[in-house]
Order: structure tokens, then C-alpha cells, then sequence
């Protein structure tokens, strides 16, 4: 049996306990609802169409989010990479802006950009925008010595040198990063619908809280993590397309 | 008439408020199509003397005269082969031959059909489309020989670029560059730490050793050279003498 049969196994197990637990039992569906009520509500949710909207939302609030804060990133990390005395003056800026726990933040965005979509994309761009200039500014500057050596004896500008040598030598890591940012970007968007939203599959949680709405609830944490990994698995599939050339020849 | 000429070359790393002399007033000369090899232990400053000559590094004292014109940046009349074969493995193995020639211009048909040619010189015609990390050791010392001399440099400075290679690999290697420098009368300054390596391929050998030339001879073995001439009586007498000068050091 392959290592998938017994991934799947493993989820048909706990499901079927979970169930099994809850029916022996009795537990009250406000505690714990069980899998067969979270699925009926999720399906529920789907058909009519009321989830739909919601994760519409927050994946429109991550997108968005998660691009310009890469961008943001991508571009400081090469602006940081190329320039040490750039590098001296801002790092520990940045880190002191990293180690403020941003979600702290979302108070302050409302009362700047307002409650709902704007603040939310502002926090989740804040959130990715760390490991994009960390692993940018990492994978730009670690590369091979004769071949930045081989760059300035073939008289290559700086520009080039950029485009031709550090950015591609460094995309593996700059890709790696960007994954890393997909995963923080989801948390973030969600988290900050906690505070600032008004809709979205965060603010829904806190609704379906506030109705004693377990179900409700359980199927928008399955909703999140099935986003989560779909985003994940596309992000690695551009990931794998990008780096194809890179690949050749690897051992897989 | 000399195409390159070292003229009492010093070179000085300023290491807090001492300066270590890497290389110490050199003076050397090859004359055009000529092959020479520079020998010497690891830390001897070859290397360092091959960058100067490069203009990769500005020497402390004296110069390097390229056709009687100050080298003071790197330039295009030289090519450059370093230790790793230091090819772009995102790309093919023809745009990595063609990388001189696009980072100063856009590629005109005539430079592919260059290339191509280059690769067919060193036994790659087929691999023109595979990536670098699909090659073998050897093969990709290939393509960076083929890369320095796609834009048809005056001189080629190689820094042990056969070191990491395999003895047999080797001698093929040792065999294409001769052959390939003998048919466009490239001018070769080759520096190694492999006394054999260096006899087979010179015409003239310099020994390094602490930052000085120690001695120097002219190769007197029958041109071109094939595989028998390193089982000679004359080319082991030569090995001895290059062995005895760093020795001596």
C-alpha cells in the first residue's frame, strides 16, 4: 500500500471515532458536533450558496493581501540585497516592525483604513511581506563567488548581473518563501476577520459564536483549511513549474 | 612580440594594520600563441597573479600590459576559465556558451552558428539543448572552455580548471585545449598545482612559491603532443627539475 492509502486511512479513521464517540455519547452538538452534521452543514452552506460570498472574500483578502505584500517584500529584499549600506540601516527597522505582534495592529487599521476589506488586506500584506525580504535578500546575496566573479569579467552591469545571476540562483529560495507566505496569508486574513471584518469566513466564526452555532463553526474551519490547502498545492505547482529548468538534471 | 606582459606585479591584502604580500613583484611576458603554465602549491598566490592578469584585481604595484594597453578593468579580449565550471543551470548549455556574448548585445544567427561550432569542437554538438546539470564533470568543463572562447579572446586564463576531474577525463580535457588553442592561436596562461599537467601542456613553465617566481624552463617536447610523450625519459626529467625548483622554495 502506498503512503496516500494511508494518509486517507488515517482521515477515515478519525472521522469514523469522531463520529462514533459522539453518538455513543450523546454530546450536545454546542460542544461537539459531529462529523456527519459539520459535513451536512458545510454541503448546506454550499448549495444555497450562503458560504460562497464569504470565502470569496476572504480568498479575494488573501490574494490580495499576499501579492502586494510580496511584491513589497520581493522588491525591498532586492533593494536591501544589493545595497549593504541600505541593508546596515533598515534591518533592525525591520525586525523591531516583525517582532510587534501585527495582529495587534487590526485596532489601529480600523480606526485608519475602516472595518472590512482594506484593513484585512493591509495586515495579511504586513504578514507576508517578512518572508519575502527575508528569503529574497538571503537568496540574492548567498551566490557562488567565481560565478559573480565570471559576471564582472564578462563586464555584466549591475542590472544583469541581477537579472541573469541573482534572481534566478535565488529563486529556489525566494520560491520558498512565497510558500511560506501563502500559509501565514490565510491565518492572517482570517484572523483579522476576527477584528475588522463584518463578513468573510473570520467574521463568520465570530457570527456563528455569538449564535451558539457550533456547526456552523466546525464547517467554517473545514472550509479554511480546505482554502488553505488548495492555495498551498497551487502555489507549489507554480512553484514546480518555475524552478522546471532549475530541476533539470536534479535527481528527484 | 608579447600579447601579455607582467611588469613587476604586487599584490597586497590590507588585513587589519598588516599587509600579507600575495604576490611580489612579478615580471613575465608570453608572446602571442604562445602556452603557459604556472605552477605551484595550493596558497601560493597563482591564483591571485591569474586575477591581476585579469584585471579582476588591481595590483598593488607595477601593472599588466594586454597588447601594450594597461589592464585596468576586466576585458573582453581575455577569457577566463575558473576552478568550477561555474555554468547558469537554468539555462541550456547553449545560452550558457552564448552568456558572453548576450550580456553585451543581442544574439545575431551567426553567434548560434559560433556556437554551435564550439560545441561541436569539444564533442557536445548534441547537448546543446540539455541543462548543465544533466552533463558530467568533464562535459561541463567542456562548455566553460566553450564559453570562453565564444567571443574569440586574444588570451585564456584558466585556474585549475581540470582539478576536480578524473585523471582519464583529464587527459582528454588536456588534449581538446591544446588542440583548440593550437587552431585559433590562442594565447594561454594555464595555472595548476599538477607538475605533469603543466609539462604536457607549456611551452614555458613558471614555478610559484610564496608569492615569487622560483624558477623557470622552456618545454622542449615535440609538437603537438600526444599521450606517449608522458612516458618519455625527457618529459620526467623535466617533471623532476619543475619538482625540484618548488622543493627548493
Amino acid at each position: 500500500m502506498s503512503t496516500r492509502t494511508y494518509t486517507w486511512g488515517l482521515l477515515v479513521a478519525f472521522l469514523a471515532g469522531w463520529e462514533l464517540i459522539c453518538r455513543a455519547t450523546g454530546v450536545s452538538e454546542l460542544v461537539l458536533p459531529a462529523p456527519s452534521v459539520v459535513l451536512r452543514t458545510l454541503f448546506d452552506g454550499l448549495a444555497t450558496g450562503y458560504l460562497l460570498p464569504h470565502i470569496w472574500l476572504t480568498s479575494a483578502e488573501m490574494l490580495l493581501g499576499l501579492a502586494t505584500g510580496c511584491l513589497i517584500g520581493f522588491l525591498c529584499g532586492i533593494a536591501l540585497g544589493e545595497n549593504d549600506f541600505l541593508r546596515r540601516v533598515f534591518y533592525p527597522y525591520i525586525i523591531a516592525s516583525q517582532v510587534v505582534p501585527k495582529l495587534a495592529l487590526v485596532p489601529l487599521f480600523i480606526v485608519w483604513f475602516g472595518f472590512g476589506m482594506t484593513s484585512t488586506v493591509v495586515i495579511t500584506a504586513l504578514i507576508c511581506f517578512f518572508p519575502l525580504l527575508e528569503n529574497t535578500m538571503t537568496g540574492i546575496h548567498h551566490i557562488d563567488p567565481q560565478k559573480r566573479e565570471l559576471f564582472r569579467m564578462l563586464g555584466a552591469t549591475r542590472l544583469q548581473t541581477l537579472l541573469r545571476l541573482k534572481i534566478p540562483a535565488g529563486l529556489p529560495v525566494i520560491l520558498a518563501g512565497v510558500r511560506v507566505a501563502v500559509v501565514l496569508a490565510l491565518v492572517g486574513a482570517v484572523v483579522a476577520e476576527f477584528i475588522a471584518g463584518r463578513e468573510g469566513l473570520g467574521a463568520m466564526i465570530i457570527a456563528s459564536q455569538g449564535m451558539m452555532d457550533s456547526p456552523l463553526m466546525f464547517a467554517l474551519l473545514v472550509a479554511i483549511t480546505g482554502l488553505g490547502i488548495l492555495f498551498y498545492e497551487a502555489t507549489l505547482f507554480v512553484e514546480q513549474r518555475l524552478l522546471r529548468r532549475h530541476m533539470k538534471g536534479m535527481d528527484q | 612580440m608579447s600579447i601579455v606582459e607582467i611588469a613587476g606585479a604586487t599584490y597586497a591584502y590590507q588585513s587589519g594594520p598588516r599587509s600579507e604580500i600575495v604576490v611580489d613583484r612579478i615580471g613575465w611576458t608570453i608572446g602571442r600563441g604562445e602556452f603557459h603554465c604556472l605552477v605551484g602549491r595550493s596558497g601560493c598566490g597563482k591564483t591571485t597573479l591569474l586575477k591581476v592578469a585579469a584585471g579582476l584585481l588591481q595590483p598593488t604595484e607595477g601593472a599588466v600590459y594586454i597588447q601594450g594597453a594597461k589592464v585596468l578593468e576586466p576585458s573582453t579580449q581575455v577569457g577566463f576559465v575558473f576552478q568550477t565550471p561555474t555554468l547558469l543551470e537554468w539555462e541550456t548549455v547553449r545560452d550558457n556558451v552564448l552568456l558572453p556574448i548576450s550580456l553585451k548585445r543581442r544574439l545575431r544567427p551567426q553567434d548560434r552558428k559560433n556556437a554551435a561550432e564550439l560545441l561541436e569542437l569539444v564533442g557536445l554538438a548534441a547537448y546543446g539543448d540539455r541543462y548543465p546539470r544533466e552533463l558530467s564533470g568533464g562535459q561541463q568543463s567542456r562548455v566553460a572552455i566553450a564559453r570562453a572562447l565564444i567571443v574569440e579572446p586574444l588570451i585564456l586564463l584558466l585556474d585549475e580548471p581540470f582539478a576536480a576531474l578524473d585523471a582519464i577525463t583529464r587527459e582528454d580535457l588536456q588534449n581538446d585545449l591544446l588542440r583548440l588553442c593550437r587552431l585559433r592561436e590562442t594565447t594561454v596562461l594555464f595555472v595548476t598545482h599538477d607538475i605533469a599537467e603543466a609539462i604536457y601542456l607549456a611551452d614555458r613553465v613558471a614555478v610559484m612559491e610564496k608569492g615569487r617566481f622560483r624558477h623557470a624552463l622552456t618545454v622542449d617536447l615535440a609538437k603537438p603532443r600526444e599521450r606517449d610523450v608522458r612516458y618519455s625519459p625527457r618529459f620526467n626529467q623535466l617533471c623532476l627539475e619543475v619538482r625540484r625548483a618548488m622543493d627548493a622554495a
